[in-house]
């Protein structure tokens, strides 16, 4: 016990003082060096250097701790009102005679910080994604350049996507907040794109991290006329993919969680792509009474 | 599921409860709680879908963690004490531990949170289960250690469970959701009185069951999910829509039906026991949970959507309404007069 108190105290100030010796891998994790990665200093080619943890960039101040608080017990009134209204902020009656609603749409650029939008730089790789307001402020235009060239890591075998996601609804004091779609049944969608297929997705934020790979997908694949088209997508069409893998055991999305939509491209085409939508909307289609388009068998059925 | 899987799950259930139900050592009863819990994961995560699964996790958390506080509260009792009986808990550690194991278990507040999304997550007739029979062993160890829990914490937690009970399920669009807010609300009715007379708590209990079953077998005929689905439950039984109304209603605890009945007798005996202000303030937020019951009922029952069902086939239901519906729906709701010879049972 004292021997590998000892060692570890040793190794502790031997790693501290050079970086490369054959012990550092063993005692990685030991050593409390914040700067330093768990098991290896290797920095992936786009990712952003490590500037200051975490805890290096809180604000101590008391005054813009107080504006905060008002803030945030502001949010809890509005919340605490449209519940008692009703569902989602709503009468009663409003939420059952619903038959459209618009999620989100691009009138301004507070409309545009509501989503991010990513790369394969991120990986390493050269596409390139802007996002940014269309003409007379009447749409969002996401456009940018693919690139399927695979960055050179030794460990990266594909590369080439481009997408936006929604960011996730905050509540009061933080906490998260999701999304009811439970009484529609399509994604209505009114985009004008260049002919390029996307992949919408949609994330429902399971509780434990073993789901948080889970996505739900479907194509959108747009015409790329002068046009604009508007886009029905049912909901039960979309199927289960788990950190891009189409999974064998396929479910219905439920509706009653969504945390985030998202958009991707990665149809493997160098060149440049373009895509502006007008806005997101939800659809309760009476005339769809589909509910899940994939009809799943027994993997190991009795002989 | 396999039927033969389904059998030994169904036996270990009922193994379960009835081992923890006629238990005298802490041991046996920790044993029967366990079974129980592990006998209904495979049920809950049935259907294999990521909410199926992850409400299974959920559930066998947080009662692996309320069973481990059982034992560790009757081992401590058992150090102190030299003894494992189940009625004879008298270290104040020990009874303040068990109180709070015991609230997790039934799922009080404050450690309610598990109990809408495990439902959410689980098929009707899980989550009828769930509502239902396990709650049966956990209410048992209540009643048998009631007068060593702690009362002040006891009466904290029933009233903020049916406060929050009430306030939660008034925007709830999932009808399993509303249910469990509505079971988490009774689980507080029962808790208040359980100190002063246990076996009205006991009564609370069965026809909390009774109507809550009628209510799930109900749903699960219609396939009613969320409330929308049930503005059109109509075109498939109209007559089991307007019992559905009307049970409902005795869950809300209006007179002249069933549910009635608990709620008269609790706050009959708080006020006996000078509680007249808690009965007082749990009467009134028993005002929020009517609120959501007649959402329910006026979905259902009291008005017809200008839409049509989206589904194919209107009229044709997968299971025809059954005897157990018919009898569990005629008790729900009229069961009223037969108060004084129940009164004399309990």
């Amino acid at each position: 016990m004292a021997l590998a108190a000892t060692l570890l105290h040793n190794a502790y100030f031997c790693g501290r003082c050079c970086r490369y010796k054959a012990l550092q891998p063993f005692l990685g994790p030991l050593l409390s060096d914040p700067v330093s990665k768990a098991y290896s200093s290797y920095r992936r080619p786009g990712s952003q250097p490590e500037k200051k943890s975490t805890w290096q960039n809180v604000d101590l101040s008391f005054k813009k701790s107080i504006e905060v608080l008002k803030t945030q017990l502001s949010m809890l009134k509005e919340e605490t009102k449209d519940h008692l209204i009703g569902p989602g902020g709503q009468s009663l009656s409003h939420y059952l005679l619903e038959q459209t609603r618009v999620v989100w749409e691009f009138r301004s650029q507070e409309d545009l910080n509501k989503w991010i939008i990513s790369s394969d730089v991120e990986i390493g790789g050269k596409s390139e994604v802007y996002l940014k307001l269309g003409r007379n402020n009447q749409a969002a235009m996401l456009y940018g350049t693919l690139n399927t060239e695979v960055p050179r890591d030794g460990e990266t075998k594909y590369s080439g996507y481009c997408s936006m996601r929604a960011k996730p609804l905050v509540g009061s004091f933080a906490r998260k907040k999701y999304y009811d779609w439970s009484n529609f049944n399509c994604l209505y969608l009114r985009v004008r794109g260049d002919g390029r297929p996307w992949m919408v997705n949609i994330y429902t934020d399971p509780y434990f991290s073993h789901q948080k790979d889970d996505l739900y997908n479907y194509f959108m694949f747009t015409r790329g006329g002068p046009y604009w088209e508007e886009i029905k997508i049912p909901f039960s069409k979309f199927f289960l993919s788990s950190r891009g893998r189409v999974q064998d055991d396929q479910h219905p999305v439920w509706l009653d969680k969504i945390s985030t939509l998202g958009f991707t491209i990665g149809d493997k085409v160098n060149g440049p792509f373009q895509l502006e939508i007008d806005f997101i909307g939800l659809l309760n289609d009476r005339a769809h009474t589909e509910e899940f388009a994939y009809e799943t068998y027994e993997k190991n059925p009795p002989l | 599921m396999n039927p033969y899987a389904k059998l030994i799950l169904t036996l270990s259930l009922l193994l379960g409860t009835t081992i923890t139900i006629s238990s005298n050592h802490w041991m046996m009863a920790w044993t029967g709680l366990e079974i129980n819990t592990l006998a209904i994961i495979p049920l809950i995560s049935k259907s294999h879908h990521p909410r199926a699964i992850e409400a299974a996790i959920k559930y066998f958390l947080v009662q692996a963690t309320a069973s481990a506080l059982i034992l560790f509260s009757s081992m401590t009792n058992a150090w102190f004490t030299g003894q494992w009986d189940i009625t004879q808990l008298t270290n104040p550690p020990s009874c303040l531990l068990l109180t709070t194991a015991i609230a997790i278990k039934l799922g009080l507040t404050p450690f309610h949170f598990w109990f809408p999304e495990v439902l959410q997550g689980s098929s009707l007739i899980t989550a009828m289960l769930l509502s239902t029979m396990m709650k049966l062993p956990p209410t048992t160890i209540l009643f048998l250690t009631s007068h060593s829990l702690n009362p002040t914490l006891l009466t904290i937690m029933a009233i903020t469970s049916v406060a929050l009970g009430g306030w939660m399920g008034l925007n709830q669009t999932q009808t399993r959701k509303v249910l469990a807010f509505s079971s988490i609300s009774h689980l507080g009715w029962m808790t208040i009185i359980i100190i002063y007379n246990p076996k009205l708590t006991l009564l609370a209990f069965y026809l909390y069951i009774l109507i809550t079953s009628s209510i799930f077998l109900t749903m699960n005929t219609t396939k009613t999910l969320k409330l929308p689905t049930l503005l059109t439950s109509w075109t498939k039984a109209p007559m089991l829509n307007t019992t559905l109304m009307l049970t409902l209603l005795s869950l809300a605890g209006l007179p002249p039906l069933t549910g009635f009945l608990p709620k008269w007798l609790i706050i009959q005996e708080l006020i006996k026991q000078e509680m007249t202000t808690t009965a007082m303030i749990i009467s009134m937020l028993s005002l929020l949970g009517l609120f959501f019951y007649l959402r329910l009922a006026y979905c259902s029952t009291i008005t017809l959507p200008p839409n049509p069902s989206n589904k194919m086939k209107q009229w044709l239901t997968k299971k025809p309404t059954n005897t157990p519906i018919s009898i569990l729906t005629s008790l729900s709701i009229s069961l009223l007069p037969l108060s004084p010879m129940i009164l004399t049972i309990t």
